[in-house]
This record gives C-alpha cells, structure tokens and sequence, in this order.
C-alpha cells in the first residue's frame, strides 16, 4: 500500500495534474479570501470554505480521472494485481495518495486564516475554523470516492472525469431537488416503486437468473405494499427523505458553524467506504469476465 | 512444480481456453507455441493470477492461486503481451518501486535491480524517463521487472518482439542462462525461438493443446520428407516429364528458373514415404545432373494445419 500511495504521490507531480490542482484550488481560494474577507472586512473565516465547495466540485476530476483509468490503458495494472499486493491495498494506496494531495492543498490554505489572524481579524477564533476545515476535509474524501470508482469504470481519463463530474453535479443539485418534489403519500409510492423496479433490474443485470429477479420483485412489491397499507405517513415526504441521504453538501452545513456532530462524520466516512469497497469490487470483478 | 489442471476460460459465449491440463516441472523451459489468438496470453494471465479462470484450478508447488494469492504471486515474476511500465518513471525509480510492491528488502534491494540491469543491458539507459526509450528497451525493462526478487518461476509473454535481431540473439541467450535456475513458461508465434531455447513445447490452438513434445520430436515431425525442393540443369518439360515418371510420385511442379539453364521443381510423393533415392536415380539416369535436393520444411501454418486435421481424423 506504501508504495503505491508514494508512486502516486510522485506520480502526480512529475505530471502537471497535482500542480494544476493545488495551483487552482489555491488561487481560486485565494480570491474568495480577498473578496469576502480581506477587503470587506468579514471576520467570518469559514464562508469562503463553503463558497470553495462548489469550486472543488470541478477540481476532484481532475484529482481523480486518472487513478485507475490509466492503469488499465497502460496495462500497468497487470504488474500491480500480479504482485503479492492485495488489491485493497492497491486501492487504498491511490485513494490515500488523492487524498494526500487533497490535505497538502488544504494546509496551503491556512495561511489565510493566519493571515487574518494578525490583523486581528479572526471572528470566532480558532476552533471554528478547525470544525469548517474537518467538515471540508470529509467531504472532500466523499468526492474523491466517488471520483476512485469512477476511475475503475472505464480506461479512458476524459470519460472518467466526466462521469466523476456528472455524478458530483447530481448529488450537488439534490438539494434543490429536494426542496421542490412532491411531499404526497402517492407520489412517495410511485418514487419507491420505481427504487423496487432498479434494485430488481440490478439483481437480474448481476446474476442473470431470472429466478432471483422474480423472487427480489416479489419480496420489494409485497414489503411496499404493506407499507402503504400500515403506514401511510411513512410515504409523506419520502422522496426528499431518500433524496437527502445522498445530499454530501447539506451535511457541510454544521461543520462551517463550527459544530462537531458524529452522524455526519460517520456519514462522510462510510460513504467513502462504500465507495471505496466498490471500487475493489469493480476491479475484481473484471478478472472474471 | 506448477499444475495447471482443467483450466478453462469463457469470454460470454466463446471459449478462450478449454479445458487445459498441463505441468510444468522445476528447472524446465516450457514454450507456448501457437496463432494469435490462440489462448497463449489468457493462460499465462490465469497462472499468474490476473485473470480468474471459469473452471479448473492452477497450483504452484501445491499451493492455489486464488486461495493463497500472496504465496503464490510471490514466486513468480511476469512479463506480460505489453511491458507493464510507468512511463512516467525513470527506469531506475521504476525497479526500485516493483522491488516495493515485491516486497524485495532494503538491504537486497541494490543488487536485485543491479542484477536485472545487467542482464539485460539497461544500466546504460537507468536514468532516463521510460516514456523516451525505444520499444526495444521498454521490452528490456519488462523483462528486467519480472526478474526483480529472482523469483523461482517466470512468465514471458513473448519476449522477443520488438527487439532487433542482434537482441533476439542476446535475448534467447539470457532466457537459456535463467533456465539454470528459473522455471520458465514462455510463450511465441515463432517456431525457431521455441526450438532455440525450450526443453519442451506445447502448441495451442483454439485455446486447446493439440501437441506436448520436445522440440527435437516436433521438428522430426515438421520435416516432410515426401516433399522434395530439387533443382535440376535442364529443361523445365523434360525435367518435369522424369519427376512424373517416377512411380510414387504424386505430383510435380515447376517453380520456374531461379538461376540460368535450370529448373526449380517441387516433387510430392505419397504420405511418409521417403523418395529422395528413386529422384534421385531417375534424374540421373536420364542425364539431368541434380545441382540442389532438399526436404521441405513446414511452416508453422502447415503444422498447425497438419496437427488439426489429424486431430479431426482421430475425433
């Protein structure tokens, strides 16, 4: 796992990738500062972390698109899984590795607050910043999660960075989203439905027994139905409800204020997690077809 | 010392590999032989555990690939179809990250990649970016990568392409040193590379064996003797009419003239018979001197031809 995570530290700096990363994600901080900040007065550090959220949201692809993707174009990863490395060592590596980049860019940016601290121009103090810079530092593993796997998806950089893109967006927007679905029992029950109808598609797409399928149809029809007959408040607001468990930016929220609470870092980390495994799924699961 | 035991390989409904069984013994030199496409890669990615078969299983002195992946993978060092190189990584910088990911210690670490740049004659190119070396010595630094940690056993998936002749020579040599103390599975599409260098072949085909011999018997087997390559100082007729005359002659053709006031014939006789006396004996009899007679030797393509039609016959 050393290894790869210091081949891939090296990896992104000999190339321009980490450059262009750090670099933009400095400057681009680095105006947020200046303008909410420095020449407005704002004490109120944590506002230009939450405003460099949606920037990061374009900078994780070009963290992320190459990690795997690259590997399997230059036929690299025929050295590394035939290697006594496991493969969740190889994964964790080039995600701790991503993540290390991540963390150095993010200690460039506390020069800001420093900044601000000697003129006197710190609000709350220190230990608000601190909670802002965990939040920010969690969330932004959640996103290069999301980018890890779908850097395993294809071998192609551009379509991996895409995707990463477009997955991000969607999760951004959700919030949105949202706010503006119908909160109506019936509706819940036709977004749930739909759900049942994915998760029997993905169980037939995975096994390919149409048995299974029936059976996983029958199950999740019979468990919604009953829920609707039982409990029909369980269906109000149901699909801002589902909608909200994917919502990476809303949990931000606290954080910023400075507030530690447990479920959403327990939230960003097993999200990463997830993501993490089915990454190492992906990769293996390519060994047998 | 490796037992490849049922190995079959199904990409959706086509069969890559087939129902392989075969040994390796310790200390062997064992050449895959086949076209492309025939499976050779497939199964030298099963053994070393990059690909997972359908069925069947792949041992290394007894211990399973897929059951105790780390042991095994520790004793073989692979060269894969392309040169599994970063090329954005100095050759040097590259060997010491395999001897990393090998797990090659600290103390080893300078003479194991010293060792691998020497044998293949890298030292000289150890400080440049991969990214700028020639096909030939990224192909050098493949190899070299299998070799770091000298392990036991080793998988070259061809070799030699991409080197230049001068190389291939060097290449085959150094194969045939590793031999001393490696097991080696090798793979071509070249057959005087195979017999050059490998104490017993296996040729695939369809992802099937369809022949496991020394090379020695496989080029007995290759040398048609019932095909006679001759050329004779005479007229292309009347050269033709003597070779038809003779009785178990099959077949005679004129290939035209190659050098003035001759004529090059190809003679088939009947299957496994030697005729080379009775050609012999006729030409002279009839005053046409035999300047040039020689079997002809097969192609790859007629062995394999050879060896699928015979198999069909048996089937």
């Amino acid at each position: 796992m050393l290894a790869v995570f210091r081949r891939e530290i090296r990896a992104y700096f000999v190339s321009p990738i980490g450059f262009v990363f750090v670099g933009f994600f400095i400057l681009i901080a680095g105006v947020f500062f200046a303008i909410s900040n420095l020449l407005s007065g704002n004490p109120t550090f944590n506002g230009v972390l939450s405003s460099l959220t949606f920037i990061f949201l374009f900078l994780v692809p070009i963290l992320t698109m190459r990690l795997i993707s690259e590997e399997t174009r230059q036929k690299t990863d025929q050295l590394l899984i035939t290697s006594p490395l496991s493969i969740t060592g190889i994964v964790l590596g080039k995600y701790l590795a991503a993540v290390g980049v991540f963390v150095i860019t993010l200690l460039i940016t506390v020069l800001f607050p420093v900044i601000m601290s000697f003129f006197s121009l710190l609000g709350l103090g220190w230990w608000e910043i601190l909670g802002g810079y965990i939040g920010f530092l969690l969330m932004g593993c959640a996103f290069i999660a999301v980018g890890l796997f779908f850097s395993s998806l294809t071998d192609n950089q551009l379509i991996a960075a895409v995707e990463t893109f477009a997955a991000l967006l969607l999760i951004w927007i959700l919030d949105f989203v949202a706010q503006s679905v119908p909160a109506d029992p019936v509706s819940g029950l036709v977004f749930l439905a739909l759900l049942g109808l994915c998760l029997v598609a993905l169980v037939y797409f995975s096994t390919r027994a149409v048995g299974a399928a029936i059976v996983t149809f029958i199950l999740a029809a019979a468990a919604i139905v009953l829920l609707f007959v039982f409990s029909r408040s369980f269906f109000t607001g149901l699909i801002a409800k589902i909608l909200s468990w994917f919502s990476l930016v809303k949990r931000y929220g606290d954080f910023s204020l400075g507030i530690l609470s447990l479920s959403p870092i327990v939230y960003y980390i097993s999200f990463s997690g997830a993501f993490i495994f089915l990454t190492i799924r992906m990769i293996e699961k390519r060994r047998w077809v | 010392m490796i037992q490849v035991e049922n190995v079959t390989k199904k990409y959706g409904q086509r069969m890559a590999v087939d129902h392989l069984n075969f040994t390796v013994n310790r200390g062997e030199i064992l050449g895959f032989l086949g076209p492309n496409g025939a499976g050779k890669s497939t199964t030298m990615n099963i053994i070393t555990g990059y690909l997972s078969a359908t069925e069947g299983s792949v041992k290394l002195d007894g211990h399973d690939i897929l059951e105790e992946p780390q042991a095994v993978k520790k004793q073989i060092g692979y060269m894969p179809e392309l040169p599994p190189v970063y090329i954005d990584m100095t050759v040097r910088d590259y060997l010491s990250f395999v001897c990393d990911i090998k797990g090659v210690s600290r103390s080893r670490r300078k003479e194991s990649m010293g060792r691998s740049m020497e044998m293949l004659k890298i030292s000289d190119v150890s400080g440049r970016l991969i990214k700028n070396l020639s096909k030939g010595y990224k192909q050098r630094v493949g190899i070299a990568q299998a070799l770091i940690g000298t392990p036991p056993v080793l998988i070259l998936d061809e070799p030699t392409i991409g080197l230049d002749p001068q190389q291939i020579i060097e290449t085959r040599n150094l194969i045939r040193d590793l031999g001393r103390e490696h097991t080696i599975i090798l793979s071509s599409h070249i057959l005087p590379e195979v017999q050059a260098v490998c104490s017993r072949v296996l040729i695939i085909n369809r992802g099937k064996i369809v022949a496991s011999d020394t090379p020695e018997n496989l080029s007995r087997g290759m040398t048609a003797d019932n095909r006679l390559s001759i050329r004779v100082a005479g007229a292309e007729a009347e050269a033709l009419a003597v070779a038809r005359r003779v009785p178990q002659v099959v077949k005679a053709e004129s290939l035209g003239t190659r050098e003035h006031g001759t004529v090059d014939l190809v003679i088939e006789a009947h299957k496994d018979q030697d005729v080379r006396r009775e050609v012999f004996t006729a030409f002279a009899k009839a005053d046409l001197p035999l300047l040039q007679m020689k079997s002809m030797d097969l192609t790859l393509e007629e062995i394999f031809l050879n060896l699928i039609t015979e198999e069909r016959e048996v089937s």
